[in-house]
């Protein structure tokens, strides 16, 4: 009996000094395996009396319990002190650049002919386009500045042959839309599209722009539908309350013609050097179509009437994301570029 | 339009108005105020006079002087070299704000000065405005004795206060260009009568003459000319001077006066002809004459067939309607002219002044366009101001070629076609009241207005909305209330183009791509480079340069170009697409250009990147296709015959679906790279038309197989040439439907592999759709595919 104290004694002092867990295994198999000494002890069994023999059995198993115990928890601590060491040997500079997957970018004219898109898809419009090498006959006549027209003179045009030219206003697409939608009425489209006059390019003059132009033709349209479909755009835009308001104007295919201000955006109209104090910022032309216009496309001008608009998509990207040069759109650098993130 | 307050003052009473309002109205009835100049400027001037003028002791050119302003005596140093005893000055006192700055009290060079003595030029007034004798062109100015000592109203009294408006005016309103019809205009705006001088049928005077008058050109309908046999030159009276001057025009003598006045005021730009040179008393009007020509500006001008000239005697003596002849101009001998009002053709003056580069304020004014009785109402005034400023005698009858084409006519609206237009409740007081300050005859009933519309209207005034648009104009707009359409309800959608659009647009961003959006119009070279051009070229007629002279045929060399600006701005790793239509003659195609070079993705800190090369463009591309609706094994990528000149022969492909061919990609050629000093450039051009109605697959559900699948490993030595798609095709084929998947994932060439040969290592995967499969089905049909392998390319498997 004092031998099994003595054994255990004996087996746990060695099991706290082993040093490393191939050790602590040869120890486990000397003390525990089928061969190892616990086992040896039952051998001793049959040398004793039925009525020590159970009480012996009892001693070899709390016995065996307890050397299994003490090596788990050895092993335990072997293994904490290894993980320890493991993920010392993992620890890394947290600081270091992270791993940014590379981030692609619209085109910002692409942001905001996009956002114009859905704003009048949501209104139930479609996106009509047309060609850029375009008839003159679409791009003047039928937009009632026949040739000899003054207003021919506002836009110096690039002329490919007498009758061919590089579109100067996207209102060529609203007079193919206006001919080929003649009896589908309600007409409700927005027409965006590259555009092109003989400007030398500057700060704030591109000799290729982008204009969107908004077009509807139904019964009883009147001004003041217009100026609400216009205060609905600029608020979705600009994602703030806006008003508008009409200044008297002139185009050859509305009458009457409205140049159209908002509040600016950045002052809220109270006034700012971007509005240059006066709280409102220039920001489309627009009208109701001219009946000539409508008489041109076979469209019944007593019975019909209709509103059209079109902004420059440059100046409300300028606008919106603060871009001073209009040819920052066109040289493309991609540290501009990378800006405007989807 | 330079509107003169002064001058207008004169035809509208402007009291009460501040110059504020005056603009707030304008630009609310659609006149844009562009900016307001001051002719004289400055506060706290008087007049003073010179009691006593020293030499300054300590400067050569200064003078100390003490000068009288009526309540005290000032110190004041002046630089002027007229500076002298007795003289009456402009003071400019401390604290008065000139143009150039605040007078503040100081010491110059120890001597005290409290003030300044002032040129006009001081007074923002510029030096091509003063006569050339004034003595503020080289000194201070000198005043004469109606000027008081004290007296402060000084600017006004010279002449020289006046604001002017720079007022911009649309096309449709070119009867505003005139003084006239702006007063009538803006007494419309400011709702206050308008005084008017009087002087129509001024003209019907003179004897009978023997002057022939013709126009052979049909670019010129209405010519008035009038014989003046006797007139005395002399100098413009001072109001007349003013007027010019706020217009930014000096008084040369009363003749040219009257004639740059009578245009100002009547908008008809008027000739005056030196009579002396016109003894057969002829003017003719052709556009057939041919030949150099010098105008009075003493220039030489090229004049071609269809420009208008001014004949007399089949000789040239005038360009029509832009600048006369040094041959026939004024002189200070002239004792007699020919009065010319004429109409000319917009469009052919506008013409001919550009080409000849010669932009006179009358070219101007024709080429806007004049309102028809113009002419008549012109003559009228030169005869009246002719008489009264130069004692014009020895009129002839006018001669009259054509004549206006105005005929008066009305037009009729109605208030509830209005309100239903605008969407207010206008009443007929409110509409027939706008009528009548425009000066518009007008008869009405309850419902409809009916109104007479002037010849200086005729342009603009056509329709029933022409007149609802004066409405809005001359009344409040701000209160029109915001309401949607009311229509029947209408899908919005995207074309299938557009679409397409925007579903590269995702997949290109996602992938890490910038956008790039470049000019259409293109150089030479990058057409005569173009790649697959859609067609020829088409050239512009009058481009602005060499450099933007072609529509592009092509998106290649514009991507190249921006790739260029950015490799030149140190921007390495570029991965850019542009979506743009194309153009050639007859022919329009809408295209992708994707252009990259550097990496797609960098993580140095792991160097872990993506160096781009031919297998990243494809795998880009081929995902743009599939996003699209075209997967892998829709799209077939052919050897590249389309276009060896700009590609890598052995590293390019040209892109088939369903047997057309949809674009081309790969690695450019690095010759034609070199040749721009670039390299390692991968570029790919899609024809995005063809890709809207090829049948794009549309999304479906996979189905998840529930037996697994087992992969296994083979490595084979072939010959090099033998292709990966090749060994996957003939490995597909020989394992049959048992081969879920086979791919290349290595290729080794080197140590132990024989030259002309190349070791591939693939994976296959084996699944079966019904069971389990077993190691036997497995190995047995593995071992035929390695059959086959040897069979088909002599592949022999590598240990």
């Amino acid at each position: 009996m004092d031998d099994l104290k003595e054994l255990k004694l004996e087996a746990l002092k060695k099991i706290q000094e082993v040093s490393d867990v191939k050790s602590l295994e040869d120890l486990r198999l000397e003390l525990l395996s089928k061969k190892g000494k616990i086992q040896g002890l039952m051998a001793m069994m049959k040398d004793l009396t039925a009525e020590e023999k159970p009480k012996f059995g009892q001693l070899v198993n709390d016995l065996k319990t307890s050397i299994t115990e003490a090596i788990e928890t050895k092993k335990k601590d072997f293994e904490e002190v290894l993980m320890n060491a493991a993920l010392e040997s993992e620890k890394i500079d947290l600081t270091l650049n992270a791993y940014t997957p590379k981030a692609g970018s619209l085109h910002p004219l692409t942001l905001v002919q996009k956002e114009l898109e859905d704003v009048f898809i949501g209104m139930g419009y479609n996106v009509a386009e047309g060609p850029e090498v375009e008839l003159d006959e679409y791009n003047f006549t039928r937009a009632n500045t026949p040739v000899g027209h003054p207003a021919r003179d506002m836009q110096d045009t690039f002329y490919i042959d007498v009758n061919h030219l590089l579109r100067s206003q996207t209102t060529a697409i609203q007079m193919r839309v206006l001919e080929k939608e003649a009896n589908h009425m309600p007409i409700k489209v927005i027409c965006p599209g590259k555009v092109y006059r003989r400007d030398d390019d500057d700060a704030t003059h591109s000799h290729q722009f982008v204009q969107c132009e908004g077009l509807v033709i139904g019964e009883n349209i009147t001004v003041a539908d217009l100026k609400g479909t216009l205060e609905l755009m600029i608020m979705e835009l600009f994602k703030k309350d806006a008003k508008i308001r009409f200044r008297p104007s002139y185009f050859p295919f509305t009458e009457p013609s409205f140049e159209v201000d908002m509040t600016c955006h950045i002052c809220g109209g109270k006034g700012c050097p971007t509005c240059k104090g006066t709280g409102w910022i220039e920001i489309l032309g627009s009208g109701m179509v001219h009946p000539n216009v409508l008489e041109m496309a076979g469209i019944d001008s007593k019975k019909y009437t209709g509103f059209a608009f079109g902004v420059g998509v440059e100046r409300l990207a300028m606008l919106k994301y603060g871009i001073s040069d209009i040819r920052d759109l066109y040289t493309n650098d991609v540290r501009f570029l990378s800006g405007f993130k989807k | 339009m330079l509107l003169s307050l002064k001058w207008l003052n004169e035809f509208v009473d402007l009291s009460g108005l501040s110059i504020e309002d005056i603009e707030d109205k304008l630009v609310k009835a659609g006149f844009e105020v562009e900016s307001e100049k001051h002719l004289g400027l400055g506060t706290n001037l008087v007049v003073g006079k010179v009691l006593e003028c020293k030499d300054h002791p300590d400067s050569d050119h200064l003078h100390v002087t003490k000068v009288d302003i009526g309540d005290e005596v000032l110190d004041i140093v002046c630089g002027a070299p007229n500076c002298r005893e007795g003289l009456k000055v402009i003071v400019a006192k401390v604290g008065a704000k000139l143009p150039g700055g605040e007078i503040k009290a100081g010491v110059i060079r120890g001597e005290k000065s409290n003030g300044m003595l002032c040129s006009l030029k001081e007074l923002n007034i510029s030096e091509d405005m003063l006569p050339e004798d004034s003595p503020s062109l080289n000194g201070i100015e000198e005043l004469d004795d109606c000027f008081e000592i004290g007296e402060s109203d000084i600017l006004n009294k010279l002449g020289y206060e006046d604001t002017i408006l720079e007022v911009s005016i649309y096309a449709n309103r070119p009867d505003c260009a005139a003084m006239y019809y702006m007063a009538k205009e803006a007494a419309a705006i400011l709702d206050r009568p308008c005084k008017l001088p009087d002087y129509l049928g001024q003209a019907n005077i003179g004897e009978k003459g023997s002057f022939k008058l013709n126009s052979a050109s049909e670019n010129c309908k209405h010519f008035i000319a009038k014989v003046v046999n006797d007139v005395t030159i002399k100098e413009s009276p001072e109001w007349m001077k003013q007027h010019l001057r706020a217009n930014g025009i000096k008084s040369i003598n009363n003749l040219v006066d009257i004639s740059n006045y009578v245009m100002l005021e009547t908008g008809q730009p008027l000739h005056f002809y030196d009579l002396a040179t016109n003894p057969n008393r002829n003017i003719e009007v052709r556009d057939d004459y041919e030949g150099n020509y010098e105008a009075l500006d003493g220039n030489e001008y090229k004049i071609e067939k269809g420009d208008l000239m001014i004949m007399s005697d089949n000789k040239p003596i005038g360009i029509a309607g832009i600048m006369g002849g040094e041959n026939t101009k004024i002189l200070d001998t002239t004792k007699g002219l020919i009065i010319e009002a004429a109409l000319f053709d917009h469009a052919q003056i506008r013409r001919t002044s550009n080409r000849l580069g010669l932009q006179t304020e009358a070219a101007a004014r024709f080429s806007k366009g004049l309102e028809p009785e113009a002419q008549n109402r012109a003559v009228d005034r030169a005869v009246q101001l002719l008489k009264e400023l130069a004692d014009a005698k020895g009129f002839e009858e006018t001669v009259e070629y054509g004549k206006s084409d105005y005929v008066p006519y009305t037009i009729e609206e109605t208030l509830s076609h209005l309100n239903s237009l605008i969407g207010k409740e206008y009443t007929m007081d409110e509409a027939v009241s706008v009528m009548k300050r425009l000066g518009f005859s007008t008869t009405n009933d309850n419902e409809k207005f009916v109104v007479e519309i002037p010849s200086h209207r005729s342009m603009d005034l056509k329709i029933r909305e022409d007149l609802d648009e004066e409405i809005v104009r001359l009344t409040d707009f701000d209160d029109l209330k915001s309401t949607l359409p009311l229509l029947p309800q209408t899908v919005g959608k995207l074309s299938p183009i557009q679409r397409i659009r925007r579903n590269i647009r995702e997949t290109l961003t996602n992938k890490g791509f910038n956008e790039t959006v470049s000019y259409t119009l293109v150089d030479q070279k990058k057409i005569d480079e173009a790649l697959l051009p859609v067609g020829e070229a088409i050239s512009l007629l009058s481009p602005l340069s060499d450099a933007r002279k072609y529509i592009r045929n092509s998106l290649m060399n514009s991507m190249i170009e921006t790739l260029t600006y950015n490799l030149d701005h140190y921007n390495n790793d570029l991965n850019l697409f542009e979506i743009s239509s194309v153009y050639g003659k007859d022919v329009q195609s809408e295209r992708l250009g994707l252009i990259m070079t550097g990496y797609l993705s960098q993580y140095k800190v792991l160097h872990n990147s993506i160096k781009t090369d031919y297998y990243v463009l494809k795998g880009v591309v081929l995902e743009v296709l599939d996003n699209l609706g075209y997967e892998g094994k829709r799209v077939l990528l052919k050897e590249n015959d389309l276009d060896v000149k700009h590609f890598h022969p052995y590293q390019s492909v040209s892109i088939l679906i369903n047997n057309e061919v949809v674009g081309i990609m790969g690695k450019l050629h690095p010759k034609y790279m070199s040749s721009l000093k670039l390299k390692d450039v991968y570029y790919c051009e899609l024809l995005l038309d063809k890709l809207v109605d090829k049948n794009p697959a549309k999304i479906k559900a996979p189905v998840i197989n529930k037996y697994p699948s087992i992969s296994r490993d083979i490595s084979i030595v072939l010959k090099d040439e033998v292709k990966a798609d090749d060994l996957v095709k003939t490995i597909k084929k020989a394992g049959g439907s048992l081969v879920k998947n086979a791919e290349v994932f290595d290729i080794y060439k080197g140590e132990h592999i024989e030259s002309g040969y190349k070791s591939v290592s693939l994976n296959i995967i084996y699944e079966s759709a019904d069971s389990t499969l077993k190691t036997e089905e497995v190995n047995e049909v593995h071992t035929k595919i390695l059959e086959v392998l040897n069979n088909s390319y002599g592949a022999n498997i590598r240990n």
